[in-house]
């Protein structure tokens, strides 16, 4: 395999890498330059969204990295939410006067660690862009220096992941000694005529890390304090990408490396979905915080792509990354509302402080009302599609209890969403809201769209893509 | 008595125990809160090279090395971040860092 | 124009008005909301005529049916939107059309203070669309659809003034009891379609003599399939027709603007059963038992009504009595056999009683709307046309005719071919007898109270000077009549050119088709639209009767003439005194046999009971308690339990994270062994 070969393979992740390198130097000695920084990010993530769809497919490095059409699909999604949240982020905290060159560059260093967790074929490049993603989230969560919030958000966030990352670690540590090495095709093989109690062990640690990155109950303690302490466009950013890459990779190693143990795996995916689709619904009925309400809506939204990923197979991993992709458009629209929405500067974060926005910014209120109703699944909205094939996968998997239970979190959930919708509509406004600014307003309406109606359109694109991604994904 | 796998495993998951124990036991300090990750870390690379040796394999003790070095990172990130909490609450205590919650 | 084109715009016509005036009638304007549906109705009326004409002139196929679109495709349960035109249904087009358009013209005038006249004509317009798919229909979904299209079209038109509790309180009253028919009705499609695996008329008649025989057991006791369908539709016939036990909302459907009351609660909705009954005579022909119900429900309800009609004040109400015993009139001769007569009667019954519910709109509109006869009196030389108009319509609700000439007016033809048809049947049918002599009696009955309306509100002293209290029929303003006094006066020529139209029909409409409907012709006339069997015989032989039977009706009629003109006339004021004492026939009369107190001790008090056990204890507590409201009451209690947990200390974080990490390692461990 020559150099060029090679390098052909790790092509976006090289680009990404060289990027963040460059920029940073351009920073470094051109501080104010910070427009022309996040242009760049966002150009360079652009670019690297080409780069995928047109690079050659195979392994490399020994097999630790991956260009297959599963890491494709998940990579593109990623790093056009990434190029969305430099977007967002940017002129967001320039309004606030904290504009920073290192937010873009944050950005694309997480997009590379989101890629390569799409890549990862082994317990090494595994862990190492796990870290490389986590770091700069930490990061970006106590962005905002302004506000004691952030800092703590950024605290907690740090101590619980990296805990998380403690526990992931031993279990890789087991992992590795019980299969006797840290390829994914190494502990297929271990695996392929029954794992072993070590294995195991170790893969339920692995579990409760990876849980960990997308927040799924019972590890979801920190996402409502991050998503209220952080910045809104880096929550939008979170509750999104991040949570596909770990989606993907979690994905991979059960299916290509864990594939024989199944049965195991599945039932801890199904205990970890229903817990999380419960927490989501009965603990977002209290909240008065919008992000933080959000961030419940987030855990339960996990709950379902991990029933789609428990059903196992193409069709649940399909299912779950349709899910996934509507869900990371949805969560990103409804975040650039928030981040469009302010009065006085000060942003509107609670119930209270939309009631009766229809009155006042009826495009922002209705965009948001998509998003909410969407986020209930009510047709025809993506929400809906997306359950729809978590469904279809679980009921052909002989899921149906779990898919039940998700329903019915789904009908208590609705009390908060539809809560939202009724106070944005009936209630009465109180004071002026600011002019939306014109990129949060642009992006937050064209994610609406895409929610109803582009998605009835985009599915049918979507639907292949997400199949031939999930074949990768499950043959390794 | 020769010292086996068992033993280095056994050590292993005591240094892990007393690590996660020392994030929630310990209400004062976040210092210590990083302490005790750096145990956790250390107590999977013993079991990293341990399981190397066993194996006969060098990936472990790699494995190892590309820990230690991400520990570092995180350590410096985590201190920067402390450092920001600090200046904006004037105290590390743990208890500090509940303004949110619910 | 081809027939089927022809016959397409018939039925859709009024569905256009209905649309325009319905959805832009705030946009057009009244006037030409009122201009758009009624020239369509009149295009619609023009264009049945002809169908009328060339079908029976034989420049048509006597019988054909465009199918417009598939409705209902779901195994062998087959319906297709279509229009079915045979003598029946041509018949009815003509009926249905000519009275809608008249009533359309009239309403210019009698609605032309109200604010809402747009949405009036729009669904006068909706009702005769749903009333022409009713009598178009080529399967019993169809007919199903146009059933409940004009339940629907009369509920919004009973309730027109919603203002008016009591209007909004019939409304829901004839809707409700239509339901209790519908449901039977609904039932009655479901055993044909089992019965026969299809609902198209052309599918099902031809198998009626084959499936004659087949039962359905239910325990011990055998039910004849043709039995049980046909007295299920019957049901549903006895609910629209306002047939004896389910007529308590005819009456009160009264409070109805005027015109409402000529066209769905006099000439076409009401008749509906009867049409029905008619174009299912095959298989009712295969149903004796279903027969024998028909004729004696009929019987029972033209004699009940008529007694009812003897003591109501409500000049409206007593033509709505006078319907309900019309139609009964028609359903004993649909029961004994005699479908041509029936339908006969159908016909004439349509202009004769349009035409009498619009002259009451006349009087009422000349009277300031008041309604209660005891206030009117000596309008004759008051509203001069109107009074002619409605003697006329006496005459022909009454009867009038000599028989030895065979010339009369519109009721003399059709009334006495039922009640001769009724003496020939009761040689062979023992319920006809009893059909005949209620027959008589109700003929009596109905010159009575017909003679005293007209005695009451036409002649006599006028007792309309120092009243001013006003009505029921209350329009939304009592000033803009361009008058101040309150005399009398005679109703605009928009109103009156109906009136004299349809008073045409009413005295001609008899003598002219009588050959075609029940005489010689009439076989030629009906082809194989309506069932001969029994009627074959039963029509050749009301030439041949006993003179006392051929004489009986007219002689009933005299009687209850000049017992009119007793009490009414000669003896002015007996009447009154004879309500004032408050006898207790009087009384029973009075309050309609007590029916509505009856049905609601028994079935509105009743039910309500009913609902509030099962809404205050089964749904309440019961379903509510343990269902939403405890589910959601337990929902939130833990929601603050799981926010609870969120304590905002990382240490709790911490260990809940490493519970679940111990919760699930010893789940894998077990799950796992």
């Amino acid at each position: 395999m020559t150099p060029v070969h090679l390098a052909a393979l790790a092509a976006p992740q090289l680009l990404l890498a060289g990027a963040s390198l460059v920029l940073l130097v351009v920073g470094a000695f051109r501080p104010k330059a910070i427009r022309l920084v996040a242009g760049l990010g966002v150009l360079s993530l652009l670019a690297a969204v080409g780069v995928v769809a047109i690079e050659p497919l195979g392994r490399a490095f020994g097999g630790d990295l991956v260009a297959d059409q599963g890491a494709a699909f998940a990579e593109a999604v990623i790093y056009l939410a990434s190029a969305a949240a430099i977007l967002l982020g940017q002129p967001w905290f320039a309004r606030r006067g904290q504009a920073r060159f290192e937010f873009p560059i944050l950005i694309l260093i997480a997009a590379l660690g989101m890629g390569m967790m799409c890549r990862a074929a082994d317990l090494i490049s595994l862990f190492v862009a796990i870290e490389l993603q986590s770091l700069s989230l930490y990061i970006l969560a106590a962005f905002e220096k302004s506000d004691g919030k952030s800092a703590e958000a950024g605290l907690k966030y740090f101590v619980l992941g990296a805990l998380s990352t403690g526990i992931m670690l031993y279990g890789v540590s087991l992992i590795y000694g019980f299969a006797g090495g840290t390829s994914f095709a190494r502990i297929a093989a271990a695996v392929a005529h029954g794992a072993s109690g070590g294995v195991l062990f170790g893969l339920v640690f692995l579990i409760c890390g990876l849980a960990f990155k997308v927040s799924a109950a019972p590890f979801h303690m920190w996402t409502p304090d991050v998503y209220e302490g952080a910045p809104t466009p880096v929550v939008g950013f979170f509750a999104g990408a991040p949570k596909l890459a770990a989606m993907v990779l979690l994905a991979r190693v059960l299916t290509e490396s864990f594939g024989p143990a199944l049965a195991q795996w599945r039932q801890i995916l199904v205990v970890m979905a229903i817990l999380s689709v419960a927490v989501g619904a009965l603990a977002g009925l209290r909240q008065s915080n919008l992000k933080r309400l959000w961030a419940y809506s987030s855990i339960a939204s996990i709950g379902y792509a991990l029933i789609g990923l428990a059903a196992g197979g193409p069709e649940g991993v399909q299912a779950m990354l349709v899910y996934m992709t509507l869900y990371v458009v949805d969560v990103t629209g409804f975040f650039a509302c928030l981040a469009a929405l302010a009065r006085e500067g000060r942003p509107l974060e609670s119930f209270a402080d939309v009631s009766g926005l229809v009155r006042q910014r009826p495009g922002l209120a209705v965009a948001m009302t998509v998003f909410a109703l969407s986020g209930l699944g009510l047709p025809p909205f993506s929400g809906l599609w997306g359950k729809f094939y978590v469904f279809k996968a679980a009921i052909s998997a002989g899921l149906a209890p779990a898919a039940v239970a998700a329903l019915i979190g789904s009908v208590v959930a609705a009390y908060y969403y539809l809560r939202l919708v009724k106070v944005m509509w009936l209630d009465a406004p109180e004071g002026q809201i600011d002019a939306p600014p014109a990129e949060a307003a642009g992006l937050a309406y064209a994610a609406a769209f895409f929610v109803f109606p582009v998605v009835l359109i985009a599915l049918m694109a979507l639907d292949p893509a997400a199949r031939a991604a999930a074949l990768a994904l499950v043959q390794g | 008595m020769t010292i086996g796998l068992d033993h280095y495993l056994a050590v292993a998951a005591i240094l892990f125990t007393i690590g996660v124990f020392g994030i929630f036991v310990n209400r004062r300090n976040v210092i210590v809160i990083l302490m005790s990750i750096e145990l956790i870390l250390l107590a999977v690379n013993i079991n990293l090279v341990a399981f190397s040796t066993f194996l006969h394999d060098v990936v472990g003790q790699i494995f190892a090395l590309f820990v230690l070095t991400v520990a570092a990172a995180e350590a410096a990130v985590g201190l920067a971040i402390l450092v920001t909490f600090f200046r904006w609450r004037g105290d590390i205590a743990v208890d500090d860092a509940s303004m949110m919650k619910g | 124009m081809s027939p089927q084109l022809a016959v397409t715009l018939i039925v859709f016509a009024p569905l256009a008005g209905a649309l325009v005036a319905g959805l832009f009638g705030r946009l057009i304007g009244h006037r030409v909301a009122q201009i758009v549906t009624t020239g369509l109705l009149f295009v619609a009326c023009a264009l049945a005529w002809v169908t009328f004409r060339q079908v029976f002139g034989g420049a048509w196929p006597h019988a054909f049916t465009v199918t417009l679109a598939p409705f209902i495709h779901v195994g062998r349960f087959v319906s297709d939107w279509s229009i079915r035109i045979d003598s029946l249904s041509a018949v009815m087009l003509v009926v249905v059309t000519s009275v809608s358009a008249l009533v359309h013209l009239y309403s210019w005038g009698y609605m032309r203070t109200d604010p809402h006249r747009a949405r009036f004509f729009a669904y006068l317009s909706l009702f005769t669309f749903a009333m022409l798919a009713l009598v178009t229909a080529a399967d019993f979904m169809q007919l199903f659809f146009g059933w409940e299209g004009v339940g629907l079209a009369s509920y919004l038109l009973i309730g027109f003034w919603y203002e008016k509790p009591t209007a909004n309180a019939a409304a829901i009253k004839a809707f409700v009891v239509n339901r209790v028919g519908d449901a039977g009705f609904a039932l009655g499609i479901m055993t044909v379609f089992w019965a026969f695996g299809s609902i198209r008329f052309a599918d099902v008649f031809p198998l009626v003599a084959s499936h004659a025989d087949l039962a359905w057991r239910f325990g011990s006791a055998q039910f004849r399939l043709m039995d049980l369908a046909c007295v299920l539709l019957f049901i549903g016939a006895m609910g629209k027709s306002a047939q004896f036990l389910l007529h308590t909302w005819l009456p009160d459907a009264m409070e109805g603007p005027t015109p409402v009351s000529a066209l769905i609660h006099a000439a076409t909705m009401v008749t509906a059963g009867v049409y029905m009954v008619c174009l299912l005579s095959p298989m009712f022909e295969a149903a004796p038992v279903a027969k024998g119900v028909v004729t004696v429900v009929g019987a029972i309800t033209c004699l009940f009504a008529a007694t009812i009609g003897l003591a109501q004040n409500d000049i409206k109400r007593v033509i709505a009595y006078s319907t309900c015993s019309q139609l009964g009139y028609m359903f004993f001769a649909a029961g004994i056999g005699a479908y041509p007569a029936a339908m006969f009667h159908l016909f004439t019954h349509a202009f004769f009683k349009a035409l009498l519910f619009l002259g009451a709109g006349s009087v009422i509109e000349a009277m300031h709307h008041e309604q209660d006869m005891r206030h009117m009196g000596a309008l004759w030389n008051k509203t001069p046309i109107t009074y002619v108009v409605m003697l006329l319509g006496t005459l022909a609700i009454t009867g009038v005719g000599i028989p030895g000439l065979d010339l009369g007016f519109a009721g003399f033809y059709s009334k006495d071919a039922i009640i001769n048809a009724a003496y020939v049947a009761s040689a062979t049918q023992g319920t006809a007898m009893f059909a005949f002599i209620c027959g008589v009696v109700a003929a009596g009955l109905t010159s009575f109270y017909s003679w005293r309306l007209i005695f009451m509100t036409f002649h006599g002293h006028a007792k309309w000077g120092a009243h001013e209290a006003h009505g029921h029929d209350a329009h939304a303003d009592h000033g803009a009549h361009g008058h101040g006094a309150h005399t009398p006066h005679e109703s605009p020529w928009v109103m009156i050119l109906p009136l004299i139209l349809l008073s045409v029909g009413a005295v001609f409409a008899g003598g002219v088709f009588d050959e075609s409907f029940v005489g010689g012709d009439r076989a030629g006339f009906w082809g194989s639209a309506l069932s001969a069997t029994t009627s074959g015989t039963l029509l050749d032989q009301i030439h041949h009767l006993p003179q006392w039977v051929v004489l009986a009706p007219l002689a009933v009629t005299a009687v209850g003439f000049f017992a009119a003109w007793y009490y009414y006339i000669a003896r002015e004021g007996l009447a009154a005194r004879i309500a004032a004492r408050r006898g207790l026939l009087w009384a029973f009369l009075y309050n309609k046999w007590y029916f509505d107190e009856l049905y609601d001790a028994v079935f509105v008090r009743g039910a309500k009971a009913l609902g509030d056990l099962f809404w205050k204890g089964g749904d309440k507590k019961l379903i509510d308690g343990l269902g939403p409201d405890g589910v959601s009451e337990v929902s939130y209690a833990v929601g603050r339990g799981v926010s609870r947990v969120q304590t905002g200390y990382v240490y709790h974080y911490a260990f809940v994270m490493l519970l679940g990490v111990a919760g699930l390692v010893s789940y894998a461990l077990w799950a796992f062994r």
